[in-house]
């Protein structure tokens, strides 16, 4: 049954993650792999406020989605400054510059790995409560999602992604606004990773590098970018299938490239076959998908 | 720690070994600048070009310069899928730069998984020893390896320079660099000069991955890594200068190399991802020499000075 509840915990973990990487990728059309980075933030910050008894956990991993947050701001002011295509690089140096360190920083377990982190809610209420907590947090995340894509603020993102040079000729402010939603994006991935921190207590700076993105990245593409439900079906596909391989008990170094090779492949095949992914992204101005539209 | 002869020591095997950080770095701008790509899947074909040339030496037990043109023709082989069915479709289909990007990304992470699945996680290298004879020059220790990788790097930099000045498909690439819609009214198969530009960027990664392979263990995600030092240098040299990068490539190897000076070597590496910050943060468009600017100024009068000649 734990086996469950952990595969469960992963699919909504996974479902904020990918929704969003869309709000960033898909929605905002900034390019940047470096996702997971800013999940390992929330991840780090949350657990070692939580285990140096600083404040309660809940606080805790708020305070890592805050961290990711404002790191998400430093990488993405400067690069975003040049040009869009500057955040890409910018957060890939970033991102494996900060695994390189926290690989030297032995205060955080180092290479290693940090272990004994906190545990929350499974000790008095049981693991089924931390699959329902992190199962609404990942229904909420969608919902507020698709509530901010489709207000004004959604609007004016789609405005900028599909012109910017209009929307800056109207006295708008591209860069406050790609920062903003880099911000947020990473804030909530920030988020999830305290969520994931306090559930599976234990942390390694490899689990949140190229293969990490690679896997966010697929259920982005696959599942349908600037859709809600999307990522949803993209995580809840590519969460099942690497367990369906576990079941040919392969040696763990067939399995981590067999996997890898899986959703770089899928994501090849998808963008060249079926670039909108599995749900084709309705059409900002009149909410229909191209496939209606040319109906 | 600080002895004359150990910093020269320090400061040449730093030169030698930027060799092929220069090769790599020439090669990402090279794609830059005429194909107008951040091409990482580079990371891709430099990995086949090195498990190419390890088959044929290692495996095949081929001579060293027969694993050499085996690598060469590993990395042409992968430039060619990439343009003809990556490359050229995206370009047919008029797709975002984001789409591109995505795309070499994660070509260069397919490339290095399917690798992992075939050869393992191991690192190798291309011949059995790494270790080259050494020569005393002047109190300076230089290995059989420095010399050759100095000069093939050399020798590299003066074909794709005579190559880029003086061959009809060498001003083909820099007119397609300049503007490839007009360069395709004049006539010039943008596709062709394109295709070209990718077979010798593949051709002088190979080459930098042989020199790399024969001196340090390489491994299926290795090639991600010195890609990324090639990207750092080339936003240093200034994006479209081809030779701002290499230079730029030798002095981020020899600072990289020499920081054993200073901070434990296990910092090393984290040195790589530093620069590549910086240089995005600080110098985004690259370093600008005060001496060319004088030169311009010298060169371009301004219109208003010109006016206030006139009228006195």
């Amino acid at each position: 049954m734990d086996y469950l509840y952990s595969i469960l915990i992963l699919i909504g973990l996974f479902i904020i993650l990918a929704s969003s990487f869309d709000l960033v990728i898909g929605h905002c059309g900034l390019i940047s792999i470096a996702h997971p980075i800013f999940y390992a933030i929330g991840a780090y910050v949350s657990a070692m406020l939580a285990k140096h008894n600083i404040m309660p956990i809940p606080l805790a991993m708020l305070s890592g989605g805050v961290v990711a947050f404002v790191a998400s701001a430093l990488v993405a002011v400067p690069a975003l400054r040049v040009s869009g295509d500057y955040l890409l690089i910018a957060s890939i140096g970033f991102q494996l510059g900060l695994i390189e360190l926290a690989k030297h920083i032995h205060e955080i377990g180092g290479a290693g790995g940090l272990t004994n982190i906190p545990s929350f809610l499974i000790r008095d209420y049981g693991r089924e409560s931390y699959v329902v907590l992190v199962l609404v947090l990942a229904v909420l995340t969608v919902l507020f999602i698709k509530w901010l894509t489709q207000g004004p603020y959604g609007r004016m993102m789609a405005a900028m992604r599909d012109d910017e040079l209009a929307f800056s000729m109207l006295g708008r402010n591209a860069i406050w606004v790609k920062v903003s939603v880099f911000g947020i994006g990473s804030g909530i991935a920030g988020i999830a990773g305290g969520l994931y921190a306090h559930y599976f207590r234990f942390l390694e700076p490899d689990q949140f590098g190229l293969l990490q993105s690679s896997a966010v990245l697929t259920m982005v593409v696959v599942g349908g970018l600037r859709t809600a439900w999307g990522p949803v079906i993209g995580a809840l596909v590519l969460q099942l299938m690497p367990q369906m391989i576990t079941f040919f008990n392969l040696p763990p170094s067939v399995l981590g490239p067999l996997q890898g090779l899986i959703f770089t492949g899928l994501v090849l095949v998808f963008m060249f076959k079926r670039p909108q992914g599995l749900l084709a992204a309705p059409v900002i101005w009149t909410g229909k998908t191209p496939e209606k539209r040319g109906a | 720690m600080f002895d004359v002869a150990v910093v020269s020591q320090i400061l040449w095997t730093s030169f030698a070994t930027s060799s092929y950080f220069v090769l790599f770095a020439v090669a990402f701008a090279l794609v830059l600048k005429v194909n107008k790509v951040f091409n990482f899947a580079q990371a891709g074909v430099m990995t086949c070009g090195f498990y190419a040339a390890y088959v044929a030496v290692r495996l095949l037990e081929w001579s060293g310069f027969a694993g050499l043109l085996a690598g060469i023709a590993g990395a042409l082989l992968m430039s060619f899928i990439l343009e003809h069915f990556g490359f050229a479709v995206l370009r047919q289909r008029k797709a975002s730069p984001m789409f591109v990007f995505i795309f070499t990304l994660i070509v260069s992470q397919f490339i290095s998984y399917a690798i992992m699945l075939v050869f393992g996680t191991w690192p190798t290298t291309i011949f059995a020893s790494m270790f080259w004879p050494v020569t005393l020059v002047g109190g300076i220790a230089v290995s059989a390896w420095d010399v050759p990788a100095v000069a093939a790097t050399l020798a590299v930099l003066i074909a794709l320079w005579v190559f880029l000045r003086f061959t009809r498909y060498g001003q083909f690439m820099l007119a397609v660099a300049d503007n490839a819609d007009l360069a395709e009214l004049y006539g010039i198969q943008k596709n062709k000069v394109l295709m070209i530009s990718m077979l010798m960027a593949g051709v002088i990664v190979a080459i930098g991955m042989f020199l790399y392979g024969s001196r340090a263990q390489v491994q299926a995600a290795a090639a991600t890594e010195l890609m990324l030092f090639a990207v750092a240098s080339t936003i240093l040299g200034g994006i479209g200068n081809i030779w701002g990068a290499a230079v730029a490539a030798i002095i981020l190897g020899i600072v990289q190399n020499s920081s054993i000076l200073f901070i434990p070597s296990a910092w090393q590496g984290f040195l790589l991802y530093a620069f590549l910050f910086f240089a995005i943060v600080l110098f985004p468009r690259g370093f600008r020499l005060p001496e060319r600017a004088n030169k311009l100024k010298r060169t371009i009068r301004a219109p208003d000075a010109l006016v206030t000649k006139q009228e006195g």
